[in-house]
C-alpha cells in the first residue's frame, strides 16, 4: 500500500466511530450468544459468510457418532505427540510414609494376633512398635504438601470416594487409636488397651492398603491398570515389614529363641514377603509395555533390587537351621530394606510411565476391565 | 444453577496465533511460559497446560500425514532469519500448509471430573455454571489432582505450592462477560455460551465439514453415542480432523477415581482382611503346635 493513500479503516458493518452493535437486528448470528452482554455480535459473521452453516439442515447425529467412534477406536497413531497426562508431584517423603505407615498397619495386625493368643507382653511391644512407625508419618506427609502450613484442610471435609481424603482420615484415626493403646498399657489398663489395639488393627487393614488404592486411582498407566495388585501388593509389605519391625524390636527387649511369637512372626514376614512377590511378578507380567515405568531409570533399579533383596531374605530364612537366629535378624533387615526399596520403586515409577505418552495412548485404547 | 456453560474449540479455523493464550495470562495475572522458541522440536513456543498456562495452543505438525516434514527436519526458523541457517522452500512450506494443525487447548471440565473426586480439601468445586473450580485460598497442595486428571490439564505450580487451573473465567462469567479466551479468539476457533446452543453448533459444523469432504471431521467430547462418552462428556469439547493422540488427547477417558476406586478398595480391603485373619492364624498355629 502507497503511502499517499489512506488506509481503509471502515468497519465491515456500521460507520466509522459508530460501531453497529444496537443496529444489527433481524436474522441471529450463528453463533449467537444472548445471555453474555460482551458477546452478542461477531465481524465474522455476515449474511453470507462461507462459514455460517445452513441453518435448515438437520445433521445426521449418526454421521458425527461414526466418525467420532472411527477416530477413537482401532489403532493409535503412529505419532503420538505428548504430553497426554501430567507427572505426579510426589517427592521422596510419599514413598518414605508409605513405608512407616505399612510398618505401623502391620504391626497393629502383629499386636492383635498377641492378644487372640494371649502373649500380653508382645502385644504391648507391638502397639509401641505401632506407634513408633506412625510417628513420622504425618510431618513426611505435611512436608509432601506445596503449602505444608494449610494442612489441616485435609480434615475439612470427609470425602469417601477420595482415597486422599480417607487416607488422611484413617491416619488421624490410627494416631489417636495407637496413642490410646499405649497410655492405656503404660497406665496398666489391660484391657481397654486390648480393645482400642483391637479397633486400631481393623483402622490399620486401611491405612495399610488404602495407599494402593491412592495410587490406583488415577490416570497413571502402570498405577491405574495395577488397580487389582496395587492394594494386596501394598498390604503384603505392611504385614511384612511389621511383622519384621515388630521381631527385631521383641528380640531386642529380650524374647528367648524359640518363643511361639518369634516363631510365628518368622512364618509371617516369610509367607507376607513371598505374597509380595509373587503378585508383583505376576503384575509387571501382566502389564507387559504399561510396565514401563517399573522397568527403567532410578524405579526400574530399585524394583530389581528389591525383589532381589526379598530372595536374599527367603534363601537366608530357609538356610536358618544353619545360621542360627542371627542370620534370621538379617533376613529381617533385608525384608524391611526391601519394602522400602518397594515403596521407592512403586512412587517413582509413576512419573515415568506418565510420561510415557506411547504407554498412556495404548492404556486408553484398551478398557479396563478385567484389569 | 444456571444452564451448563462450556467451550467449543474449532480446531479447522484455528490460525495457531496464541491470542488466547496470552488473554487468558494477561486477565488471569499468570506469569509468562519463557521465550524458548521450538520446544520439543516443534514451533511451539509454550509447551503444554500446566498450572501456569489455562489456555495453550498445541501446534500439532503432520509429519506422518504425507508432503510434511519429520520433526527433526523442521527448518530452524530463528538461525534462517540470522542469516546462517539452511535457505526455506516456500514454494513447498506453501504446500504443506494443510499439514499444520492447532489446537487451543484447555481444561474440559469434565462430568466426570477426576480432579474433583481426587480433591482430599474441597478445594475443587463444581459451579453453577457446571464448571470445575480450583479454589485458591482452600487448596493445600497436595497434588492427588495432577495424576488424577486423565487430560494432563491441572498441575501444581512450584513457586506457589497450589495447583493451578482453567476457571473456564469464573469471575467474569458472574459479571456477564464471556471468558478471556473465547473473547480474544479471532477465528472464533474458541466458541463460548450455553452447553446445548455449543453443541448444536458443532453438530452443524461436522455436518457442513462433512458436505465439503473433510470426511475425518468429529467432535471430541460432546454428541457422542452414550457408551462412549468421555469422562461423562466435557464442557469444553473439541473439533477435530486427525486421531486424538495427534493432540495429546486420550481416545478414551474417565474419571480415574470413579474407573478405579471401587474395584481397587475392594481388593486392598479383602487382601487387607486376609492378612489380618492370616497374621493371627500364624499366631494361634504356632500356639498350638
Amino acid at each position: 500500500m502507497s503511502s499517499e493513500q489512506p488506509r481503509e479503516f471502515r468497519p465491515a458493518v456500521g460507520t466509522p466511530a459508530e460501531p453497529a452493535f444496537g443496529e444489527k437486528s433481524g436474522e441471529t448470528v450463528d453463533l449467537h450468544i444472548g445471555t453474555f452482554k460482551d458477546g452478542r455480535w461477531s465481524y465474522l459473521y455476515g449474511e453470507d459468510t462461507e462459514y455460517q452453516s445452513p441453518p435448515a439442515q438437520m445433521p445426521d447425529i449418526e454421521a458425527i457418532r461414526r466418525a467420532a467412534h472411527e477416530a477413537r477406536t482401532g489403532e493409535a497413531p503412529d505419532t503420538v505427540q505428548g504430553p497426554i497426562i501430567n507427572a505426579p508431584v510426589w517427592t521422596w517423603e510419599v514413598p518414605l510414609y508409605f513405608w512407616f505407615g505399612g510398618i505401623a498397619a502391620g504391626s497393629s495386625f502383629v499386636a492383635l494376633a498377641c492378644d487372640l493368643a494371649g502373649d500380653e507382653h508382645s502385644a504391648t511391644v507391638a502397639r509401641k512398635v505401632a506407634l513408633a512407625a506412625l510417628m513420622p508419618s504425618p510431618p513426611l506427609l505435611i512436608l509432601d504438601l506445596g503449602r505444608p502450613a494449610r494442612f489441616y484442610n485435609m480434615l475439612r471435609i470427609f470425602k469417601p470416594r477420595s482415597p486422599m481424603s480417607m487416607g488422611a482420615w484413617a491416619l488421624t484415626a490410627f494416631g489417636s487409636l495407637a496413642g490410646s493403646a499405649v497410655a492405656a498399657d503404660l497406665l496398666g489398663h489391660r484391657r481397654e488397651a486390648k480393645l482400642l489395639g483391637g479397633a486400631n488393627a481393623i483402622v490399620g487393614g486401611y491405612l495399610g492398603s488404602y495407599t494402593g488404592v491412592l495410587l490406583a486411582s488415577t490416570a497413571v498407566p502402570v498405577w491405574g491398570r495395577s488397580r487389582l495388585f496395587l492394594g494386596p501388593i501394598f498390604v503384603s509389605t505392611a504385614a511384612a515389614t511389621g511383622a519384621a519391625a515388630t521381631r527385631l524390636a521383641l528380640v531386642a527387649s529380650g524374647l528367648p529363641v524359640g518363643h511361639p511369637t518369634r516363631r510365628a512372626l518368622g512364618t509371617v514376614e516369610t509367607a507376607a514377603m513371598t505374597a509380595e512377590l509373587i503378585l508383583s511378578i505376576i503384575n509387571e507380567r501382566r502389564l507387559g509395555p504399561l510396565a514401563s515405568g517399573l522397568e527403567v531409570d532410578r524405579p526400574g533399579k530399585l524394583f530389581k533390587a528389591a525383589k532381589w533383596a526379598v530372595r536374599a531374605g527367603l534363601a537366608l530364612r530357609f538356610a536358618r537351621k544353619r545360621g542360627g537366629p542371627r542370620v534370621h535378624h538379617v533376613a529381617s533387615l533385608l525384608y524391611l530394606a526391601g519394602g522400602l526399596m518397594f515403596r521407592y520403586a512403586w512412587v517413582g515409577a509413576g512419573p515415568i510411565s506418565a510420561r510415557d505418552d506411547r504407554a498412556v495412548a495404548e492404556m486408553h485404547r484398551t478398557t479396563a476391565h478385567g484389569t | 444453577m444456571s444452564e451448563r456453560l462450556g467451550f467449543f474449540t474449532d480446531t479447522t479455523v484455528c490460525i495457531g496465533c496464541k491470542a488466547c493464550e496470552v488473554a487468558c495470562k494477561q486477565w488471569n495475572d499468570l506469569p509468562s511460559d519463557g521465550g524458548t522458541f521450538r520446544k520439543g522440536g516443534s514451533y511451539d513456543s509454550t509447551g503444554r497446560l500446566s498450572g501456569n498456562t489455562w489456555r495453550h495452543v498445541r501446534f500439532v505438525e503432520l509429519a506422518d500425514a504425507g508432503g510434511g516434514v519429520r520433526e527433526d527436519e523442521l527448518p530452524d526458523l530463528v538461525a534462517t532469519a540470522a542469516g546462517n541457517g539452511s535457505p526455506i522452500d516456500v514454494e513447498a512450506a506453501v504446500a504443506a500448509f494443510d499439514n499444520w494443525v492447532f489446537m487451543s487447548d484447555v481444561c474440559k471440565h469434565c462430568t466426570n471430573a477426576g480432579c474433583l473426586d481426587a480433591c482430599p480439601t474441597g478445594a475443587l468445586i463444581r459451579t453453577e455454571f457446571e464448571t470445575v473450580v480450583l479454589q485458591a485460598d482452600v487448596c493445600n497442595g497436595c497434588g492427588y489432582c495432577v495424576p488424577a486428571c486423565p487430560f494432563g490439564v491441572v498441575d501444581r505450580v512450584p513457586e506457589d505450592g497450589r495447583a493451578g487451573k482453567c476457571t473456564l473465567c469464573y469471575d467474569r462469567l458472574e459479571d456477564g462477560l464471556e471468558p478471556a479466551c473465547a473473547k480474544a479468539c479471532p477465528t472464533d476457533s474458541i466458541q463460548f455460551g450455553s452447553y446445548d446452543e455449543l453443541v448444536e453448533v458443532a453438530e452443524r459444523r461436522v455436518a457442513a465439514l462433512h458436505e465439503r469432504g473433510v470426511e475425518g471431521a468429529y467432535l471430541y467430547g460432546a454428541a457422542e453415542a452414550p457408551d462412549e462418552q468421555l469422562a461423562g462428556g466435557l464442557g469444553a469439547f473439541f473439533l477435530l480432523t486427525e486421531k486424538p493422540e495427534r493432540y495429546g488427547l486420550p481416545a478414551n477417558a474417565e474419571s480415574p477415581v470413579q474407573e478405579n476406586v471401587v474395584p481397587a478398595t475392594l481388593a486392598a480391603m479383602g487382601a487387607g482382611l486376609l492378612a489380618a485373619a492370616g497374621v493371627a492364624a500364624a499366631f494361634l498355629w504356632e500356639r498350638t503346635r
